[in-house]
């Protein structure tokens, strides 16, 4: 089976969870929606290409081995904005314009975010026959993207190439341990796998979930529920 | 496939408090299993948009400041001929698009003008917008247009029109740094400059300073008040990221422009500061090196250099070990994965060499 395998490595990762508002969850790996979201950017879709985003959201299955995931980091946001009445009918050309109250006429939104530090983790996608690029169109796209690629969020930037290959290996365990860019140090097995349903993984599956990451439409922020595995390695010796 | 421009700063902040978690404390991070100081990038974004060097720099080439586009639009109307009545209402629909006009009804001005006669109205104060706004040259272009549009088909402007004069009116900062808007996604723009949040490149811990305060008219000894706040020094490592083709896109290709507003970034960049507790700690700081790097190549940050914390020694300062672990790791990152970007340019304020001019020319296109 034809694999395209990459890394993604940063101090910082944000991975979404379903709820957005005041408090900004993450998981501790990328969801697929993420991944396939990271795969748009590089490619160039625009976020009103709603049939293209769906098509590269629906012909990809997607793992990720995840080799190292520190601790949490919650981050404390405010922003400052004038109310909804100061500036009908008034043009803001930048945010100092924006801003140009008194300060007690502002008001200061809160949010928190959190954030998972130190990632390392190994993705491998398979296409499916109505897949709309094929993998090397992908590789070309994450190593000259036209969007810049980031861990989930904008803040959070990618702090090693992503270095894609194409592989031919029998299941996705072999991909992510065969993988030739390896960092220094970084164990060839992952300590979690997870997987997508109709993928090859060459390992039991630990737990099986249902996830909330498959897109449905875009434009709407509507997302289906998913089957994803999940296994448990041990480390070598 | 776009370009982009990379910087790589290292800046020292003595004892500051620059940007405080909710209980008012430094933010931090933990990398590579130590403890660093952090600067959030909202945070550094807010002081480089907001400060005057930044307004003074892209300031001028937002267009002009004037209320009285209505005025121009008007007149233009009138010289294609078209009569006095239409012109007024369609060049207080295209000049409401820009803000809210100053006399609402022009009709209660008539009626209270029919008592007295054929009083002329005053037409500067109907078609005056409220407050000064910025109007771009396109947008000017195209309120103008579109006044000729609808004297060439006799009919006034539609909703939808008028809702593009101001989607085109796209400012240099929002450019930069995006905007979301939930309630109206027609307005939202994809950020073009990536901002990572600034660590220390060193083992660094919330230091705590007692303080108390003595009250001048109190008759009692000891403190009228006391309390403790956190600080921390360090030298941060911050990366930005410019992708200079969308960057030029969301400036509806004005690559004069576009040209314009990187050079500003960068210089706010370099010389300022968030402003968070300044009068206790005037922690400005200037920046202490900058690497800018172009190229199509995917981006990618330097702060594995950091990995493990740089340490200083008595002969060597923490500057000079952070810029040499800075530039380690990009040519292990050349040797391992190929060539990252195609150039690249240093300012490097411990040696003495390259200056700020020099990259800002270095960025442009």
């Amino acid at each position: 089976m034809a694999y395209l395998v990459f890394q993604l490595q940063g101090a910082m990762a944000s991975w979404g969870e379903a709820a957005v508002g005041e408090y900004r969850g993450t998981h501790d790996l990328p969801t697929v929606s993420a991944l396939a979201g990271l795969l748009c950017a590089a490619l160039g879709l625009r976020r009103d290409q709603e049939e293209e985003i769906q098509a590269v959201h629906r012909h990809y299955l997607m793992a990720v081995g995840v080799y190292a995931c520190g601790p949490m980091l919650r981050d404390y946001h405010t922003a400052q904005v004038a109310s909804r009445s100061q500036l009908k009918g008034m043009r803001h050309a930048t945010r100092k314009d924006e801003l140009a109250f008194r300060r007690t006429e502002l008001n200061t939104i809160l949010s928190t975010r959190d954030h998972v530090q130190g990632v390392r983790y190994r993705v491998a996608v398979q296409a499916d026959d109505e897949a709309p690029y094929p993998l090397d169109a992908l590789r070309q796209a994450l190593l000259t993207p036209a969007f810049v690629p980031y861990l989930g969020r904008k803040s959070c930037p990618l702090e090693a190439p992503m270095a894609p290959c194409l592989m031919d290996v029998d299941d996705v365990l072999a991909a992510l341990s065969e993988y030739p860019h390896a960092a220094d140090g970084s164990t060839r097995r992952p300590f979690k796998l997870t997987w997508c349903d109709g993928m090859t993984p060459g390992v039991e599956s630990s737990l099986t979930v249902r996830q909330r990451d498959r897109l449905i439409h875009r434009g709407a922020w509507q997302y289906g529920e998913r089957t994803q595995h999940v296994a448990m390695l041990p480390q070598e010796a | 496939m776009s370009d982009f421009i990379q910087l790589h700063i290292l800046t020292h902040y003595a004892p500051a408090n620059l940007n405080r978690d909710d209980t008012g404390r430094p933010k931090t991070a933990l990398m590579g299993g130590a403890l660093r100081l952090r600067v959030s990038s909202q945070s550094l974004k807010r002081a480089w948009r907001t400060s005057d060097l930044f307004q003074a720099a892209v300031g001028e080439h937002l267009g002009t400041r004037t209320r009285l586009l209505g005025k121009d639009v008007h007149d233009a109307m009138l010289a294609q001929g078209l009569d006095a009545q239409k012109a007024l209402e369609w060049a207080r629909q295209i000049a409401a698009a820009f803000g809210s006009l100053e006399v609402e009804k022009p009709e209660s001005k008539k009626k209270k003008a029919d008592g007295e006669g054929a009083q002329e109205p005053d037409l500067k104060k109907l078609l005056q917008i409220k407050e000064i706004v910025h109007v771009s040259p396109a947008e000017r272009q195209a309120a103008l247009q579109l006044a000729a549009s609808c004297v060439q088909r006799g009919k006034g402007p539609e909703a939808a029109e008028l809702n593009l004069l101001s989607k085109d009116a796209t400012a240099v900062d929002v450019s930069m740094f995006g905007r979301m808007l939930a309630s109206a996604n027609e307005f939202n723009v994809d950020a073009a400059v990536q901002v990572a949040h600034a660590f220390t490149v060193h083992r660094a811990e919330v230091e705590d300073d007692y303080f108390s305060a003595v009250d001048d008219l109190g008759t009692d000894t000891g403190a009228g008040h006391i309390g403790d706040r956190g600080y921390g020094a360090g030298l941060f490592y911050l990366y930005v990221c410019v992708n200079r083709t969308l960057l030029q896109e969301n400036l509806q290709g004005d690559k004069a422009l576009a040209n314009r507003a990187m050079a500003s970034l960068l210089e706010a960049i370099a010389k300022v500061s968030p402003t968070g507790m300044q009068n206790s700690y005037a922690s400005r700081a200037y920046a202490a090196y900058v690497l800018a790097e172009k190229g199509a190549q995917q981006p990618r940050s330097l702060s594995q250099a950091f990995l493990r914390p740089v340490q200083g020694s008595d002969d060597r300062s923490m500057l000079t070990e952070a810029i040499e672990s800075l530039q380690k790791q990009r040519a292990n990152f050349d040797k391992t994965y190929g060539a990252c970007s195609d150039a690249s340019l240093g300012m490097d304020t411990d040696a003495g060499t390259g200056s700020l001019q020099a990259l800002i020319d270095f960025i442009q296109d």
